[in-house]
């Protein structure tokens, strides 16, 4: 592995995109005008579950300036619904996403009609002129209610409810139950909740029939994968189609799919051999883009005197909504969230069951941190309970049972292989940021004059940039193992990088940027990183998983040394020196130790474009290069952090003031320090909306509640704190430079962290478990009527409202 | 219906229904995208521009209802320079205002009016003022900071802190960025 030399990375490099984004300049979906273009509106099912009696769309076709409606029936063996499948082995069964609802709906906002006209205001006129009759069908909304057997199946040839099973089996968990001083039981869940970028899905579709050429403008955080699944779903020839994603207004995960309406859109665009345009709008959003979390845990702890864990046993179950999502499946939620429970803690023996389930809701995929924020918010309530149980300070009982640095390279019971960290050192600087022993003290002293302060603790271990090995174990049909940048530097000695990552806030052209100005010594400003076209870049997964800077980013370091050492060798036979005593720095090639004998890299640009003569025979003469980097072996490297909250309850109101937020993170090599820091904070501000005001609530009835911004809270500036964070850098030992990912972390730790100083800060007013988040001021109130122990007699009827 | 409007300091003028809303106005008549809508519910502040000094919601208005105001959009901040950055839009990208960029130019047009009737620095006032605007990326901090720089570097510094250099505001300009529609 070649080496990294860090000049600008580790530095503070202001942004290379701002400008552009700052004077609204930005390129985003729908800022892109086309001549003819017509518009999409999409009438979507009112109901959740019901058999499609009939639809009559004649008057909405017989509207001015509408150019075409189109139902299933004018889709049958055009297109393919979305079918996401696992790899064989494993317990699993099918469900097929149609491309607008065909005889049946299972949700609410299923697309069932799509109306194409001169305007979208035109549009949605017609839609007002389409009839749909249903059959309503009772609607399966919760996981308990499809465990039952509900009277109606969400798939009809389904046996059981669940698309998928998975056991994890390790020790005999029997015995070590039998012999334990204690076991600590509860039930824990987390609400659902889904990403909301700011900017909403946006696809402009522009087919030219003479050479059958697609292309399509798309909010999507991976082209290419889009670009595949556009082929394979229009039945088209994968060359004929281009994806193009220059600005995206925010991911999170939530663009990261193949939608129906990506599709649906490009065949309307082929089908009229005109633009054709689709925005989604704010309501269709929070019922047509994938939701997140809704994870419901059983957990049993087995401990002994001193509060050492022995055991876990878990059941998960997620609810799943109504499809399978592409290109993850509906298993990689519950897969994961099995995968990482145990955390930073060193469990010996694990058990565990989980299951993703259908029901008549919105499908549910991956948003920032995945399975991980339910999966910590589930370890962590288990680590507060065991210390609530044995009397131990919840600080000091996880740090008895964190995994020591001299056991790394460490594997978890369920195989994931950390590679490095001193989780104890992360835990002893959060608390030092906290301080955390004079803030109990604090918050003694204040409940004395009535106020009801409380301290929340979480930690994480965050498997990122994961390669082939990862993906294969959770039987996803497409696995992201490597990432590929190719760069060339042209006649002008300028360099042109073009990485299969996507950046949508993470900042990509900066930092990938950063990395090979320092492998080709040349300054920043020379170089310019552009993504998201697949007609340019090379074929690659695109951004997902906190993997760009290691792996798209790897591979730019990887493409810029084997550049720098054409560039060494052209230099070393014009100088006629050894090319072993050359080094580049400053723009240019030079001999160490005698740097006025140098050649400028614009120099050795303009000899390679113009100058063939100039060239070693035996060289490649090209300035291009692709590289392609996977971090072997694969199995990720692993960023960790612990965060930790003092809030402040107001037990008449049952409001939640969040006063300070802690973290303490460790990701490696760190690449720029000041966008480090913004993912962090973003990611506990999203973390924070999880914890207390985000939440998709659904009727008995299955009628989605919170359809716009008044019911479906975003954290505004005065519900998210300065977050004060702390570094430590273990390099993993698996990647170029020791850099590990670390976008989505931010994002994991606080609805565990915040349900953690809830608890704390009410249990002087006799509060008890806090088995749910967010805690709305109603739940807050509520926990009055909660034992310590977590039993709530309605807990499962507020489960139903 | 004719909309005869000052767009950004030149005259602009289409005919439109009387539905159309100002947010598509600007963007697809004017074909100025600058200005984002991220929600049309009036809920996340993204399509904020100004009307004759005021920070409104684009998104909350009809384009006819401007018929012969004074319309800002974030493109004005930059053009009125010559292309260089306004001090707010540096302080963004000093501070790290700013990660997807798709709500910026909202915050940007609720702060201008926000800065230019005095300095802003103290963190409350700061939160208040951009608690009209929703971010979903960079948690508020590095925005928060920007405020408070651009508030330094526009009422501290001589060389760049006359009021007359943030624009064609008046003094009376409202401090909350939340539009008053």
């Amino acid at each position: 592995m070649s080496e990294m030399i860090p000049r600008l990375v580790g530095q503070r490099v202001k942004r290379v995109e701002d400008p552009r984004l700052l004077t609204g300049r930005g390129e985003y979906v729908d800022d892109v005008h086309l001549p003819r273009m017509l518009h999409v509106a999409l009438l979507r099912s009112s109901v959740a579950h019901a058999r499609i009696v009939g639809i009559d769309t004649a008057a909405a076709a017989e509207l001015p300036g509408v150019h075409l409606v189109v139902t299933a029936d004018d889709l049958r063996d055009r297109v393919q619904p979305i079918v996401c499948d696992i790899l064989p082995p494993g317990a699993w069964q099918t469900s097929a996403y149609p491309i607008l609802a065909d005889g049946k709906v299972r949700f609410v906002g299923e697309p069932v009609v799509a109306v194409v006209a001169d305007s979208r205001y035109v549009a949605e006129d017609a839609l007002e002129a389409i009839g749909v009759s249903y059959e309503e069908l009772p609607p399966v909304m919760t996981v308990t209610a499809a465990e039952a057997g509900p009277e109606t199946q969400v798939h009809e040839a389904w046996d059981e409810a669940w698309f998928t099973h998975k056991q994890l089996r390790v020790g005999d968990i029997d015995r070590v139950f039998a012999e334990a001083a204690g076991v600590t039981r509860r039930s824990v869940e987390v609400g659902r909740h889904t990403g909301m970028p700011l900017e909403t899905r946006a696809i402009i579709a522009d087919y030219n029939p003479s050479s059958n050429a697609l292309t399509v403008h798309m909010t999507t955080q991976m082209p290419h994968i889009m670009r595949t699944g556009l082929a394979d779903h229009l039945g088209m020839p994968e060359h004929q189609i281009r994806v193009i994603s220059k600005d995206v207004g925010g991911g999170f995960g939530v663009k990261a799919e193949l939608y129906p309406e990506d599709i649906l859109v490009s065949h309307l665009a082929t089908r009229l051999g005109r633009p054709v345009s689709w925005v989604e709008d704010r309501r269709e959003h929070l019922l047509g883009t994938i939701h997140a979390r809704e994870h419901f845990y059983e957990l049993e702890a087995a401990w002994d005197e001193s509060g050492r864990i022995l055991a876990v046993r878990a059941e998960i179950r997620v609810d799943g909504g109504a499809y399978s999502v592409y290109p993850y499946s509906a298993s990689m939620e519950p897969g994961m969230a099995m995968g990482v429970l145990t955390g930073m803690y060193d469990v010996p023996v694990y058990h565990a069951d989980s299951w993703a389930i259908a029901t008549n809701k919105t499908p549910l995929g991956p948003y920032r941190g995945v399975a991980r924020p339910s999966a910590c918010f589930a370890m962590e309530r288990l680590m507060d309970a065991v210390a609530h149980d044995t009397g131990i300070d919840p600080l000091e009982l996880r740090r008895r049972n964190l995994v020591r640095a001299d056991q790394m390279p460490h594997t978890t019971p369920s195989g994931l292989e950390y590679d490095s960290g001193d989780f104890e050192a992360t835990f002893r600087k959060a608390a030092e940021i906290l301080d955390y022993d004079a803030t109990r003290e604090q918050q003694e002293e204040l409940r004395g004059e009535g106020r009801y302060l409380g301290i929340g603790v979480g930690s994480y271990v965050e498997q990122t940039a994961h390669g082939a090995a990862e993906f294969v174990k959770r039987g996803l049909p497409v696995i992201f193992g490597y990432d590929t940048s190719r760069i060339r530097i042209d006649a002008s000695g300028n360099v042109l990088v073009h990485p299969t990552s996507h950046s949508h806030g993470q900042g990509h052209e900066t930092t990938i940027a950063q990395v090979v100005a320092d492998a080709l010594g040349i300054e920043i400003e020379r170089i310019r990183v552009v993504y998201g076209d697949t007609q340019d870049v090379a074929y690659g997964s695109g951004t997902l998983g906190s993997r760009s800077m290691v792996m798209a980013g790897g591979a730019a370091h990887l493409a810029a040394v084997e550049l720098r050492d054409r560039l060494v060798r052209i230099a070393a036979h014009n100088l006629e020196v050894d090319p072993g005593d050359l080094e580049v720095a400053d723009g240019e090639v030079r001999v160490k130790g005698s740097p006025a004998t140098a050649v400028a890299i614009t120099e050795i640009a303009r000899w390679a474009h113009h100058r063939p003569e100039r060239i070693p025979s035996d060289l490649e003469p090209t300035l291009e290069v692709t590289s392609s980097y996977g971090a072997p072996p694969g199995t990720g490297a692993f960023s960790h952090a612990v965060h930790m909250a003092l809030v402040e309850v107001d037990p008449a109101l049952g409001t939640v003031q969040v006063l300070r937020y802690v973290v303490a993170e460790d990701c490696g090599r760190i690449v720029n320090p000041m966008i480090v820091d913004g993912q962090v904070t973003g990611g506990v501000a999203q973390g924070l909306g999880g914890a207390l005001l985000e939440e998709i609530v659904h009727d008995a009835e299955g009628q989605p509640l919170t359809t716009s911004l008044l019911d479906y809270l975003w954290p505004t500036a005065h519900d998210v704190p300065f977050v004060e964070i702390g570094h430590l850098e273990s390099l993993s030992p698996f990647t170029i430079g020791g850099i590990k990912g670390m976008g989505e972390g931010g994002a994991i730790a606080p609805g565990a962290v915040i349900a953690g100083a809830v608890e704390d800060a009410m249990r002087p007013l006799g509060g008890g478990f806090v088995r749910k988040v967010p805690l709305t001021p109603e739940r807050v109130l509520n926990l009055l009527n909660v034992d310590p122990t977590g039993r709530v007699p309605e807990s499962h009827e507020e489960n139903q409202k | 219906m004719r909309v005869e409007i000052n767009l950004n300091g030149k005259p602009f003028a289409a005919d439109v229904e009387p539905r159309m809303l100002l947010s598509d106005f600007i963007r697809h008549e004017a074909c100025l995208t600058g200005t984002h809508v991220g929600c049309e519910q009036g809920g996340c502040g993204a399509c904020t521009i100004q009307v004759d000094g005021r920070a409104v919601r684009s998104c909350l208005l009809f384009a006819i209802q401007v018929d012969g105001s004074t319309v800002r959009t974030v493109e004005a901040l930059s053009d009125e320079r010559d292309g260089a950055l306004h001090p707010l839009q540096e302080a963004f990208r000093e501070c790290h205002g700013l990660q997807c960029g798709f709500c910026t130019p909202g915050f940007l047009m609720s702060l201008e009016p926000a800065l230019a009737s005095g300095p802003l620095d103290d963190e409350q006032a700061i939160r208040d003022a951009i608690s009209g605007n929703i971010c979903r990326c960079t948690g508020y901090a590095g925005i928060v900071d920007a405020v408070r720089h651009a508030s330094n570097t526009i009422w501290n510094d001589p060389d760049i802190g006359t009021v007359d250099d943030l624009g064609s505001l008046g003094e009376d300009a409202p401090r909350s960025g939340a539009g008053d529609e």
